[in-house]
């Protein structure tokens, strides 16, 4: 089977000890929602599966097609070049490149670089916005914009798992319906494997086949909608700490 | 009459004078510009490439040929360099600018010594057939010492131009400056990206050695005049605007030169720092520069 594992992971911050024995999956195909509140652990946990902070102990393992690499060794252009693309909070554009011109940057490289034009065209069919504005500077977009150009550079570099972190930071309630809308089409199209950290689990449940809670640096609760439907209330209550 | 000419032939000196400084400036335009690393060791770097131009051309090969040649092991050097500078400074917890000017400023000092210690003091040139004659185009005489090298900069400059926007690894160099993390989530590895750029930038100084050598005579410390003068084109341009360039420093090498003919020359080394003032002052995004 194919996915993405996360063993016993320990990770922090000197000695500031952030995420403690978590571990996690996400197989091929699924949505699945990180959710948490604002300084639990989810940010820390994305960025040890792409590279950018170093576990102190465990591993993040991907296996696919047979083969199994070890991500928690790997930097995050390497992560990315795997097939493990990132939608960082934030964005994280080059804003100083149009649009096209970033898109350009993550297909050119790696796995993408084969499919360019054919990505290139899926993803301004996806977004018509972006195609409208290719010519125009990353910056010069509205949040909501960002957000989708964020997906579709992830999207050019072919991915076998994108990993989306808090797609909703900074976005009026109704943008943000659309980008959680928006990742729930791209999964029901292309069966796209997604592992999405967010805290507006409201919209996060909505969507997600599955769902970990992570309190404290410790997954507290795993909800699978599948197997047993937990009411909105349940995963509330959990992300709160009060069940 | 007589002022007509004199105009004339300040503006057409300028204008190939400019050429000459925006093709000095156009490595600090790579790693001050686009890097926000503040190279002073550029006009060194450049001297050093003069030096290597010198010594092949007593073979004689042609001073552009040989810089061409010479491009590919400084493009090398300046990756170590640049290695030495990330390793002991951006690794520690971000460039600090003071810490970094210190760095360049020392290695340029070390870069003139070591041309002091190895070829002396003396002037050193450059032989070429075509150094001594000029082109004469009505009142304007146009020496090809100052021809050449100012023909090189358009070439350059459009190649660059063309790798910066048109090559992966092109826009991978303008965004890393940016956000190093939006080029790494790209697939493209950020470190490796500022050291193949600082590659570059050392290799295009050896061009810009070459054409500076062409038009007059060098010593180990004939960068130094230029130092005002790189940056002044590079903030006037614009961070990082490789076609902005070119013009700046025809800009300034127009103003230096009218102020050479009509007030005194002992003004012009002012006239660069004065531009650089003003712009800071006025335009600080610079003449073609987007903003931050």
């Amino acid at each position: 089977m194919n996915r993405l594992v996360v063993e016993g992971l320990h990770a922090g911050y000197g000695a500031v000890t952030v995420l403690r024995d978590v571990n996690l999956e996400v197989r091929e195909g699924e949505l699945v929602a990180l959710l948490g509140m604002n300084g639990n652990g989810k940010s820390t946990l994305l960025n040890c599966i792409m590279g950018f902070v170093r576990p102190t102990s465990g591993r993040v393992l991907l296996e696919w097609e047979g083969e199994t690499i070890e991500l928690s060794r790997s930097a995050a252009h390497e992560t990315t070049r795997r097939g493990v693309a990132y939608v960082p909070e934030g964005r994280r554009l080059a804003p100083n490149l149009t649009v096209e011109e970033n898109l350009m940057l993550a297909g050119g490289s790696g796995r993408g670089k084969a499919k360019l034009k054919e990505n290139l065209g899926f993803c301004y069919e996806m977004f018509p916005i972006l195609d409208e504005r290719r010519r125009q500077l990353s910056s010069t977009l509205s949040g909501g914009q960002q957000q989708m150009l964020a997906i579709a550079r992830a999207l050019m570099t072919s991915p076998r798992i994108m990993v989306v972190d808090e797609p909703s930071v900074g976005l009026a309630p109704i943008v943000v319906e659309q980008v959680i809308s928006t990742i729930r089409t791209l999964q029901e199209t292309t069966n796209m494997t997604i592992l999405m950290a967010e805290q507006s689990f409201f919209q996060a449940i909505e969507v997600a086949s599955r769902a970990y809670v992570l309190s404290h640096g410790r997954i507290i609760h795993t909800f699978d909608q599948k197997v047993d439907p937990a009411s909105s209330e349940e995963i509330r209550s959990a992300m709160m700490g009060i069940a | 009459m007589v002022v007509l000419d004199l105009v004339l032939n300040a503006l057409a000196t300028g204008l190939m004078l400019g050429s000459i400084y925006a093709l000095l400036a156009l490595g600090l335009a790579i790693t001050f510009g686009i890097l926000h690393i503040p190279n002073v060791a550029h006009p060194a770097i450049v001297i050093a490439g003069a030096y290597a131009v010198v010594m092949t051309n007593r073979y004689g090969v042609d001073p552009v040929l040989a810089a061409v040649l010479w491009m590919i092991p400084f493009y090398m050097l300046g990756i170590l360099f640049y290695e030495f500078y990330a390793r002991s400074f951006e690794s520690r917890g971000g460039g600090n600018t003071l810490q970094s000017l210190t760095l360049f400023f020392g290695a340029s000092l070390v870069i003139e010594v070591a041309l002091v210690v190895a070829y002396g003091t003396d002037l050193r040139s450059v032989s070429v057939g075509y150094v001594g004659s000029s082109l004469r185009l009505g009142f304007v005489a146009i020496p090809y010492r100052f021809l050449i090298p100012a023909l090189i900069t358009p070439v350059v400059v459009f190649l660059l131009w063309l790798y910066l926007t048109r090559t992966n690894v092109g826009l991978a160099i303008r965004a890393v400056a940016h956000d190093e993390r939006a080029v790494s989530v790209s697939g493209v590895n950020p470190a490796a990206i500022k050291r193949h750029a600082f590659g570059i930038a050392t290799a295009l100084a050896v061009i810009a050695g070459a054409a500076l050598v062409i038009t007059g005579p060098i010593d180990p410390f004939a960068g130094r005049i230029h130092i005002g003068r790189v940056f002044a084109v590079v903030v006037l341009a614009g961070m990082g605007t490789i076609p902005g360039t070119l013009a700046a420093g025809i800009i300034i090498g127009i103003a230096e030169s009218l102020v050479m003919s009509f007030m005194s020359p002992s003004w012009a080394p002012g006239v660069a720092f004065a531009i650089l003032l003003a712009t800071l002052a006025l335009k600080p995004t610079g003449l073609f520069g987007a903003g931050r």
